[in-house]
């Protein structure tokens, strides 16, 4: 299972983690999905993620959690090496302009999702911060585009071109 | 270090056991040098089909294993023999600045120049307009655009540029209708076939051109152009009725909303100049009898001094379908000098063959090759021998060098089965948009119709134009 | 003092001055009148003269930078004119001016040490009456400066009073502001619970009826099965999550997609073991579905309760329908206090300790408010897994709540300050509409006739605590 460009969820609350994951089950084919409840537990799944070979493409991230908090988790993850490049996004009805500030400036948040959600917004936010991350990463975008945003993904063929050959 | 897969493995193996091999069998008829430069194109054969490296790093080692055991200045032939009269290294080297390779980057460097300038878009969107509104006949639109590009830059951006456009259209037509397979497929379709226009078209085609001309046959990029553009035209329009027929659209008229405008920067301006003058004398070749390659070091000049490509632009470049291409064409060399491809060429029985028939297994080989490996791959592989069987005499009058190679190479272009077959249909696939078995049907269709059409070609209008 | 000799009576002295010029031609000759409105000198002249007034009167006159002038002093018989000038030679600093036509003895400076000693008899008389000018003076000053600085005094006194009023009008408007803030959040609850009832009531039965479309009562359908254990399956955490799709994976081999997966890792055993049984007869993705639709359906109810309880303690903790003193329970006040905040104190180590108390006459939103001040300041203050306990008991005749923390305390400098008005360590802009300060708090335990303190604890942390006489309304 190497070279897989997992979504982490982080929620503590088990139903809304539920509700989450089910709304992003349909990017499962192609983003593998990993929870964790806390922040500490987020920590332990992304190095255990990163040592099998993979990499984390996307976190949602609850505010309010167990110990640290959702923003110091994310500014913790922004500066390390491994998740530098994750797609960062706070799901949450909670965070404070304060937090969210921080979380922009510090984290580099890349979105925030209020809750309740919606799961056409929440499929769309998805869709354009993994298609974020795979150009970023100059990653082969064949495999994702009939998931991911195929216009833009297309357009970043026309910067990085496949060869013929 | 990446770790390899079981089938890597598996070639890296037979790939070395294929080179090393020939030094423990002395194979009757078969030089020393022959022997040694059976083992290489065992070895590039193997590596090329089984990618245990990629394949452009096979064609460097490729050139690499021919200095060191087959050029005069490597490990074996300080001296010529009775039976090998050794090249010297830069014969090897020289393919990596050959001609056609010169000629593929000038072309590189106006594809990209144009894709910078958005000049590749911006033409799609003046000449989509006059096709208007009805689906059949925005696909056929979508079809001359597309094939009109590709046989300029390269077909994989090609099609990366025309899914830009078609993926929005697609996403407003309706689930259920064909239209959108249609669509999907038409684009890397028509950039394969527009690809075998031009001898920058697709890299098979500099294989071609660049064994030729170590023949001492020099093609002109016009001559080219009147060989392959009839070809290429009965081809597209009759895939165009292909797919009009097996994904026959439902919707009555579709939108193309494409805004934008000319950049009209001094640069892009510039380019545009550069892009039409370039074309024009190649075009016209015959007229002033400049050679193709040295006109393609016009945009090559023009542009990086004039800073319209920068130096990230040139890093950009694809080099290493540069370096496929010379190593196709430097196994070429050693294949004919060493009596390799000679005695591969004897050891079998043509003369129970037709002209017809060795034309039509030609086309047909180099179809299904193709379809599972690179199209350069295929054509450097098959090249050799026809030009062999060719020189030989032993396949009849009517075999000629040059249309056996073209045949060769145009087959190479018209493999579009799978979605391996070509980047383009790996595109055109990963859009989600249509199955492998509705590009498989077409493909197998456009590559039965292409077989018979190459050999009416090859016997009918090719001699005519060559004579 | 002694009697006889010192003449301090101005009146006699000018008697004897008077008698002694009328004995002498030389000094009468001395004699001037002046008519009134005479300007007999000008502040900043030299005084050749000394004058000493006979009859009449006259005034003198400051005039300041500003141009104003001041009248000074009314000069009377007996009285000398230009005195200050006269004995230090310097300009003048007043004007003076006739009131009533005067009679007066001019006395030239040169001439005024010969005329003391040429006539004796007027000698004593004219010093005792320089005596009496001066002292009378001195006085007058003496007098002023007192009064001025009672002057002063009082203004200060009415300075303060104004300031002090002020502050009262501050205070008493921001409790009413603040009140207002109270009563709209309360007329606001009151609305939001209502409407906010509705739709959860529509959930809840929602969830009960969707319940019973799948429920048909044959016990052994394995589908209904499942729904069954759906419907009373508890969610499952990461970790065990994570834990338990290593096993699934090896159970169900032939199940490839991770979303499957993770859905049997979230299973109880039961259901585990039904799919085991009857997957063969029954598609796995089908009994899958149906133990997904019990957990959502369970999901929902959950979920709906919630609600509806949040708004219960919403709405009780506001006791807008109640702003009037009752005899109340203060411990329902802080559960209904904590429900409210459970948000902020979700991951605080909240330790509880409500020991009985009897009802007392309160008002209970008020109180409530000062609760969640002191909780509120508390969480902004105390890190994660901070620890905060909430006790009560009753020590009669007082209900004592205690509620204190292990965050830093509160510092020494400013712990007799925090009950001020307008005292915040925060910055502007309270969250939750509540931080509404300490003063306020204050103010509310004083109108139960109670009281507040703040202290740091030894061990660290600060320690609120209030005491409420137990009365009947």
């Amino acid at each position: 299972m190497e070279n897989q460009i997992f979504i982490l969820v982080v929620e503590d609350e088990l139903e809304v983690m539920d509700a989450l994951v089910n709304d992003l089950e349909e990017f499962e084919t192609h983003f593998p999905i990993e929870i964790a409840n806390s922040a500490a537990e987020a920590e332990q799944v992304v190095q255990h993620i990163i040592d099998s070979g993979s990499t984390v493409g996307l976190i949602l991230c609850d505010h309010v959690l167990p110990g640290k908090n959702g923003v110091d988790l994310l500014i913790e993850l922004q500066n390390e090496n491994k998740t530098k490049d994750s797609r960062k996004v706070l799901v949450t009805g909670q965070a404070g302009l304060e937090d969210t500030v921080q979380a922009v400036n510090k984290a580099h948040l890349n979105h925030y999702i209020a809750k309740p959600w919606s799961k056409e917004a929440l499929h769309d936010v998805v869709i354009q911060q993994l298609t974020d991350y795979v150009i970023r990463r100059k990653l082969n975008p064949l495999p994702y585009m009939s998931i991911l945003d195929a216009g833009r993904l297309a357009e970043s063929l026309r910067d990085n071109p496949l060869t013929d050959h | 270090m990446t770790t390899f897969t079981k089938k890597q493995w598996i070639g890296l193996a037979l790939g070395l056991i294929g080179l090393i091999a020939p030094f423990f069998f002395n194979i009757e008829g078969l030089s020393e040098a022959g022997h040694i430069g059976l083992g290489i194109f065992f070895l590039a054969a193997v590596f090329w089909m089984l990618e245990p490296v990629p394949i452009y790093a096979t064609s460097v080692l490729v050139i690499f294993l021919q200095i060191l055991l087959l050029s005069k200045e490597g490990l074996i032939f300080s001296t010529p023999t009775d039976f090998y009269n050794p090249d010297s290294y830069t014969a090897f080297i020289g393919t990596l600045a050959s001609p056609i390779i010169i000629l593929f980057l000038g072309g590189f460097v106006l594809a990209d120049a144009a894709v910078k300038y958005n000049l590749d878009r911006n033409l799609t969107r003046i000449l989509l307009k006059p096709f208007g509104d009805k689906p059949k006949y925005i696909v056929l639109g979508l079809m001359v655009v597309t094939a009109l590009l590709s046989a300029f830059m390269s077909n994989t951006a090609t099609t990366a540029m025309m899914m830009t456009v078609i993926i929005p259209i697609i996403a407003r037509i309706d689930k259920s209708d064909p239209l959108r397979i249609g669509l999907a497929l038409c684009i890397p379709f028509a950039a394969n076939i527009g690809g075998m226009a031009t001898p920058i078209g697709t890299p098979p085609n500099a294989v071609v051109i660049g064994t030729l001309s170590n023949q001492g046959i020099n093609i002109p990029f016009g001559d080219w152009m009147i060989l392959a553009t009839p070809l290429v035209i009965i081809v597209l329009f009759l895939t165009w009725l292909l797919l009009l027929f097996m994904f026959k659209p439902s919707t009555e008229s579709i939108q193309l909303d494409m805004s934008g405008r000319f950049n009209t920067s001094g640069n892009a301006v510039l380019l545009y100049l550069v892009f039409a003058v370039t074309v024009l004398l190649w075009v016209s070749e015959s007229l002033h009898g400049m050679k193709s390659a040295i006109i393609a070091l016009i945009p090559v000049v023009v542009l990086s001094v004039t800073k319209v490509i920068t130096k990230e632009d040139i890093r950009k470049l694809p080099w290493e379908v540069l370096w496929l291409v010379a190593g196709g064409i430097s196994l070429g060399i050693s294949m004919k000098n060493t009596g390799l491809a000679e005695w591969i060429v004897t050891s079998i029985e043509w003369t129970s063959f037709g002209t017809i028939t060795m034309i039509v297994a030609f086309s047909a080989v180099a179809i299904i090759m193709s379809n599972f490996l690179s199209n350069t791959v295929t054509a450097t592989l098959l090249i050799p021998l026809a030009v062999s069987l060719a020189t030989s005499g032993i396949a009849g009058e009517g075999f000629n060098l040059i249309i056996i190679s073209v045949v060769i190479g145009m087959s190479a272009s018209l493999a579009m089965v799978l979605p391996i077959s070509t980047p383009p249909n790996a595109i055109a696939i990963s859009t989600g948009t249509l199955e492998t078995k509705n590009m498989a049907k077409a493909g197998f269709v456009i590559g039965v119709f292409g077989i018979a059409l190459v050999t009416l070609y090859a016997i009918f209008y090719w001699p005519i134009m060559l004579n | 003092m002694k009697s006889g000799f010192i003449l301090n009576d101005r009146k006699t002295i000018l008697r004897f001055i008077q008698r002694a010029i009328d004995d002498n031609e030389e000094l009468k000759a001395h004699v001037v009148k002046l008519k009134k409105g005479t300007i007999v000198f000008k502040q900043g002249e030299k005084l050749p003269f000394l004058y000493l007034l006979l009859e009449g009167s006259a005034k003198l006159t400051h005039t300041r930078h500003d141009g104003s002038s001041l009248d000074l002093v009314k000069l009377e018989p007996g009285h000398f004119v230009g005195l200050v000038a006269f004995t230090t030679g310097n300009a003048s600093l007043t004007t003076c001016s006739v009131l009533d036509d005067v009679t007066a003895l001019k006395i030239e400076q040169r001439e005024f040490e010969q005329y003391v000693n040429d006539h004796p008899r007027l000698r004593h008389p004219l010093q005792q009456l320089m005596m009496n000018n001066m002292t009378d003076r001195f006085l007058k000053n003496v007098e002023l400066e007192s009064r001025m600085n009672s002057l002063n005094k009082e203004l200060e006194k009415e300075g303060e009073e104004l300031k002090n009023a002020y502050q009262q009008l501050e205070d008493s408007h921001q409790r009413l502001v603040h009140q207002e803030k109270m009563a709209t959040l309360g007329e606001l609850v009151a609305g939001f619970a209502h409407e906010v009832n509705n739709p959860a009531a529509a959930l809840l039965r929602s969830s009960e009826a969707l319940k019973e479309n799948f429920v048909h009562s044959s016990k052994n359908d394995p589908l209904e099965l499942m729904f069954r254990i759906g419907l009373e399956s508890e969610p499952v955490s990461s970790v065990d999550v994570r834990n338990r799709m290593l096993v699934m994976q090896k159970q169900f081999p032939f199940v490839n997609d991770r979303s499957t997966v993770r859905k049997l890792a979230q299973m109880p055993d039961k259901a585990i073991e039904i799919i085991d049984s009857s997957r063969k007869k029954i598609p796995i993705d089908q009994l899958i579905q149906q133990f997904e639709s019990g957990k959502l359906i369970h999901n929902i109810k959950v979920a709906s309760e919630r609600i509806a309880n949040l708004v219960k303690s919403l709405k009780s903790y506001s006791r807008q329908d109640n702003n009037e003193a009752d005899m109340i329970d203060i411990r329902l006040g802080i559960q209904d206090t904590i429900l409210i905040l459970s948000n902020r104190i979700k991951y605080l180590d909240l330790n509880l300790n409500l020991g009985d108390l009897p009802l007392t006459c309160g008002r209970m939103g008020e109180l409530n408010q000062v609760w969640t001040n002191i909780i509120v300041n508390a969480c902004d203050v105390l890190p994660k897994k901070g620890h905060l306990e909430i006790s009560c008991q009753f020590e009669k005749p007082f209900i004592k709540v205690i509620i204190s923390d292990n965050g830093p305390g509160i510092a020494e400098n400013i712990i007799d300050r925090i009950f001020e008005p307008n005292f915040t360590t925060k910055n502007q802009g309270a969250e939750f509409g509540l931080g509404l300060g300490l003063a306020i708090s204050n103010e509310i335990i004083r109108k139960h006739g109670g009281k507040i303190t703040a202290s740091n604890k030894k061990e660290g942390g600060a320690k609120f605590e209030i005491s409420i006489p137990v009365k009947n309304c």
